[in-house]
């Protein structure tokens, strides 16, 4: 396994930056372009390299198939538990503004935050239980084969 | 002016990927060229001032789908077949929606009319209020999740569903092809 | 200053772009794999740390700057990256330059048992 010494350490080193951006357009989206589904890729895309590059197994005990799976219910869950709470305070479904009836825009601006984190969990879980689908299956074509 | 010529430019070579992903035969260069073809793609999507667009592009069409791409012909095989059927038909039917298509243009106002009907019924209630009714500075993000909150529900939805069925289905052929190895011993 | 300061990023700019077309005709023109590699990760490298070092000079002292340094800093380390990983993939499947019939592989180095009679179209 010596041959892959550049790819893996420039492997660690990439994956921390990638995993950065995702934070940083999740999170950010709400003053420039970006949001969930931005997010959840680019942060599934931080662990299929390491996938590819370290193999599944390694990767699969950092981020385990089971709590993906978890992942992909919870984010359409907390998308869905904003709206199911605004109703509880009073208002319609997925009116934000109830998180804060003295200050409207600013329960609109919480709401948003939390939707998007709903968004970015389901389409992170999503794009990495895909992966592990596929790569998890014995290949056909061996190595040679290419 | 010089817009212009980058678009020209972006889709000539569009097209050229696309003639080039129809007409190779390896699969491996096909996966290589629609990555390239998304990668394009993107870039159209920068001329056009669609930032959010683009980079899921680039991350999704370039980045992951490649790597699904690959890992499916690791799964099956790395050459086309030959086609059985004449190829004639899909060909008219090919261009008979072009054209439609085409035709379908030709009512559509300018790109970036300010006088379409998209730009002087809702946009400017978003562009003027959204930053007093929201507080989000961006307004694509305040259209996206607040006015349009229960449509983006749907698309997390959509997401989900897509999610759960291609498990399904790969959960279901490891199982079959696991009974069919039992058969066979 | 200002005047300065044009010139040498539009020298830097003019540059870039030199490197990157010479890197694409070679990648056209070049004889085989290993050639083509060269000029490939030239216009990457070479091309590229022009083409934003010009763009910094445009920008001046903004946050613009910063983030072209950043995009630089990461191309910088993810274009040879990948030149390596290619070449690898290569030398492992066995091919060799077809310039060098004569040459024996080094002792001891990874995969000098590889099939040198395997060579690209």
């Amino acid at each position: 396994m010596q041959h892959h010494l550049i790819l893996r350490v420039i492997t660690k080193l990439l994956v921390g930056m990638i995993i950065l951006f995702a934070f940083y357009v999740q999170f950010h989206g709400d003053f420039s372009p970006g949001g969930g589904f931005q997010a959840g890729v680019i942060m599934a895309v931080a662990f299929i390299l390491y996938g590819l590059v370290f193999g599944l197994e390694k990767v699969q005990g950092v981020f385990p198939p089971w709590i993906v799976h978890k992942l992909v219910a919870l984010g359409v869950l907390l998308y869905a538990g904003v709206g199911v709470l605004n109703m509880l305070l009073g208002y319609e479904f997925l009116h934000y503004g109830s998180l804060d009836p003295h200050h409207m825009s600013h329960g609109q601006h919480t709401g948003i935050i939390w939707i998007e984190a709903g968004v970015g969990i389901t389409v992170t879980g999503v794009m990495i239980a895909i992966y592990y689908a596929f790569a998890g299956r014995p290949p056909r074509l061996g190595d040679d084969d290419w | 002016m010089i817009e212009t010529i980058i678009n020209v430019i972006l889709f000539a070579m569009l097209v050229t990927t696309a003639f080039a992903i129809v007409r190779t035969t390896r699969l491996f260069a096909v996966v290589m060229l629609s990555g390239v073809f998304s990668l394009l793609t993107a870039m159209l999507f920068v001329t056009l001032d669609a930032v959010d667009v683009a980079f899921t592009e680039a991350a999704v069409g370039a980045g992951i789908s490649t790597v699904l791409m690959l890992g499916t012909i690791a799964l099956t095989t790395r050459s086309t077949k030959a086609p059985t059927r004449s190829s004639t038909m899909p060909l008219v039917l090919v261009v008979l929606t072009g054209a439609v298509l085409f035709y379908g243009t030709l009512d559509m106002p300018n790109f970036g009319d300010p006088n379409a009907p998209a730009q002087v019924h809702l946009a400017p209630h978003y562009l003027t209020d959204s930053i007093e009714e929201i507080d989000v500075p961006n307004v694509v993000t305040s259209i996206l999740a607040s006015y349009r909150g229960f449509d983006t529900l749907g698309e997390v939805a959509v997401v989900f569903t897509a999610g759960i069925g291609v498990l399904l289905i790969l959960s279901g052929l490891r199982r079959r092809r696991e009974e069919e190895e039992e058969d066979e011993a | 200053m200002t005047l300065l300061i044009e010139i040498l990023s539009w020298a830097c700019i003019l540059g870039g772009s030199f490197f990157t077309v010479v890197s694409a005709v070679g990648i056209l023109r070049f004889p085989d794999f290993w050639a083509r590699l060269h000029a490939a990760s030239v216009g990457d490298s070479g091309g590229m740390i022009l083409l934003i070092a010009g763009m910094c000079l445009q920008s001046g002292l903004t946050l613009i700057t910063v983030k072209l340094i950043a995009i630089g800093i990461f191309l910088f380390i993810t274009g040879p990256t990948a030149t390596h990983a290619v070449a690898n993939a290569a030398l492992v499947t066995g091919w060799r330059p077809t310039s060098g019939e004569g040459l024996e592989p080094e002792e001891n180095a990874p995969y000098a048992d590889a099939d040198p009679s395997v060579h690209d179209e």
